[in-house]
């Protein structure tokens, strides 16, 4: 449903990348290695008018900005909280942190051009993206300002280029950076007051906290594109390479530090994290989606063996029924060599088992990206 | 919040400190976007728009009813026209206004907005060179300070320069608007040229379009009301903008033309030797 384009490839070109995808090593049309991104250019804090902003621009050509806008939204009671709010009560650290978030405490829009609001795959986009960034409520739990009041964060996601290839994995690449350029205004009311800002934006704090020397403490999630075909993982793909995919998913990995370092208050810069940063990064599942793959639609293609046009099919009366309907029966006969079949049934449980493993274990391609995306200047 | 343009009459200087006749900071800059047929971004002051061109292209599946479109013979659908078709597609980012709005694709300020581009550009485009195709342009609105129309329809003109399809000239557009909203203040009036978003709230205003150098005027819409005798004296600093930002748009592309062939992206052509390349 989602990543459904129209690919003009015959099923002989299908047969041919789907092949030179299964081989060891896989060879990408683009020449890249199973695990390597597309090159990308990136910056943030591009728009002054929002709270955070970037823009990444992929290779291919294809483009996305997104900027962050927050508003201070009155806290919903919960229904059995009878706490009576007492001013002169003090009211330590711990217990705001307590707080728990809610998820409609973060709004998402994904606008494609020439799709509408409600196409499908907007709207699965968006509730992608989304999910990765509820998915442990790390993030929620950052926006409480106090008992009473909280951000509400407004997140645009614009693809500024015609979508080339599933926009997934740029999506989300760019809200990563956006709400790491994310600021909101300093906090100079007490305890459970109204809030009450400072008006100086350069003493603004960054909703994921920094240290001194500049290095961001925690991270958002990031959800990446993986595909499977026969035994090959490919991350990345392009759309020619989706075409031909086995399996498509979509896995939203965060950075352990994030949920737990999470909601180190606004105004306190100076985290003490380096035990962390000394071991490494922890990284967590949290969440996998299956993307429907557009190679499910493609026309297969019709062996020598039952093509008539090559004279190897049987002419008479056992043939008669079975050659008129070629396409219906080489859809249900035995894979050929070299004929392009559409794949059929869901993923396989050891691949799924190496995509997951692959995509997690230490030095593996979300320790990558991590480690490229702290390469972007955040300004 | 009433504006206080009471003190315009003092300093004669408006509330971001230009005078009347003044533009504000256009900067423009086209192919933006490498895997577009065409794009442009371009800057009015704080207005920032970003537009990307697809096309002549073949007519896909049309997707959502509500594009503004326009050329071609009538509304037959599947691209059975004499003339390419134009179609525009605005999408107001929530993050563009200083409070978050979201507008839908439904909307019906950017369907006008939409159409008044698409039917802008579709008598300027030769059009009818492209039977049975559609030209598509998508305008992306990263931030609003005022004058959207003309900032939309100079971005789409920038990027069907780039995208390479004939067009008759520039359409360059431009705001105007007037000092004051009421009758007795008529003599001291002042026309003013390029309104920003305070001004735009505050005192009538008109967008106006014109072709190339000369005064044939190619767009012109006026949502306020207006004194009938004030209209002239804005609509002919209106035209006079359009001029400064026809030279502005030309001076982009022509720099951007200079540049290509110097990175040898294309040949020089024939007809270029009166352009002094160094």
């Amino acid at each position: 449903m989602a990543s459904q384009q129209h690919v003009l490839l015959s099923p002989a070109e299908l047969a041919y990348l789907h092949d030179s995808l299964s081989l060891t090593p896989p060879l990408r049309p683009d020449g890249r290695s199973p695990t390597q991104y597309r090159p990308l250019s990136a910056e943030t804090g591009i728009l002054p008018g929002t709270n955070g902003s970037a823009r990444i621009c992929f290779a291919d050509g294809t483009e996305a900005i997104v900027g962050v806008k927050a508003e201070v939204e009155k806290t919903r009671r919960k229904w059995d909280d009878d706490t009576i709010y007492d001013e002169n009560k003090e009211e330590t650290r711990e217990e705001a942190e307590g707080a728990e978030g809610s998820s409609d405490w973060v709004e998402l829009t994904v606008e494609i051009p020439g799709f509408r609001d409600d196409d499908s795959s907007t709207v699965f986009l968006a509730a992608m993206l989304s999910e990765a960034l509820l998915a442990d409520g790390g993030f929620v739990r950052r926006l409480v300002i106090n008992r009473r009041f909280h951000w509400k964060v407004y997140l645009d996601i614009l693809l500024i280029s015609p979508p080339l290839s599933y926009p997934l994995p740029l999506l989300s690449l760019t809200t990563h950076l956006a709400l790491l350029s994310t600021r909101l205004p300093r906090l100079k009311s007490e305890g459970d007051e109204d809030p009450f800002f400072d008006d100086d934006w350069a003493a603004a704090p960054y909703l994921y906290p920094r240290s001194s020397n500049k290095k961001v403490l925690a991270r958002p999630p990031v959800t990446l594109l993986v595909m499977a075909v026969g035994n090959n993982i490919i991350f990345d793909p392009a759309k020619e390479e989706l075409a031909v995919a086995d399996v498509a998913l979509a896995v939203s990995v965060g950075d352990v530090s994030s949920s737990s370092s999470s909601s180190s208050s606004e105004g306190e810069e100076d985290v003490d994290m380096t035990a962390e940063e000394q071991e490494g990064r922890k990284l967590r599942l949290l969440s996998i989606r299956t993307v429907d793959p557009p190679s499910r639609l493609t026309p297969p293609g019709v062996p020598n063996a039952t093509n008539s046009a090559y004279g190897h099919a049987q002419v008479g009366e056992g043939g008669k029924t079975k050659q008129q309907m070629p396409e219906a029966r080489a859809a249900e006969s035995e894979a050929v060599e070299g004929v392009w079949k559409p794949p059929r049934g869901g993923a396989k449980a050891l691949v799924m088992a190496a995509l997951v493993q692959k995509t997690l274990q230490r030095g593996g391609v979300a320790d990558e990206v991590f480690d490229a995306l702290e390469g972007v200047d955040l300004g | 919040m009433p504006l206080d343009t009471s003190t315009y009459s003092l300093g004669l200087l408006r509330v971001d400190g230009r005078r009347w006749n003044e533009l504000r900071r256009i900067h423009a800059q086209i192919r933006t976007q490498a895997a577009a047929d065409g794009s442009s971004y371009l800057e009015m002051g704080h207005t920032k728009v970003m537009c990307v061109v697809t096309g002549p292209t073949e007519p896909g599946p049309r997707r959502g009813g509500n594009v503004g479109s326009a050329g071609g013979a009538g509304a037959a659908s599947g691209g059975q026209h004499k003339d390419a078709e134009v179609l525009v597609n605005i999408v107001i980012a929530g993050f563009s206004s200083v409070d978050r709005k979201r507008r839908g694709k439904g909307d019906k300020r950017t369907l006008e907005m939409q159409s008044t581009v698409a039917n802008a550009l579709a008598a300027s485009l030769h059009i009818h060179l492209f039977p049975h195709s559609q030209i598509t342009i998508s305008l992306h609105v990263l931030s609003q300070d005022g004058s959207l129309l003309a900032a939309l329809i100079n971005a789409a003109t920038l990027a069907c320069v780039d995208a390479g399809i004939p067009m008759t000239d520039y359409v360059a557009a431009c705001t105007a608007g007037s000092t004051s909203t009421y009758a007795a203040n008529d003599e001291s009036a002042d026309p003013l040229l390029d309104l920003n978003h305070q001004e735009e709230q505050e005192l009538p205003g008109l967008t106006v379009a014109t072709l190339g150098e000369t005064d044939r005027v190619a767009v012109l819409v006026c949502e306020s009301r207006v004194q009938v005798s004030r209209l002239e004296g804005m609509l002919a600093v209106g035209v006079d903008g359009c001029k400064q930002v026809r030279e502005i748009l030309d001076r982009v592309v022509r720099e951007k033309g200079r540049k290509m062939i110097q990175e040898g992206t294309v040949e020089r052509g024939t007809g270029l030797n009166d352009m002094d390349v160094d």
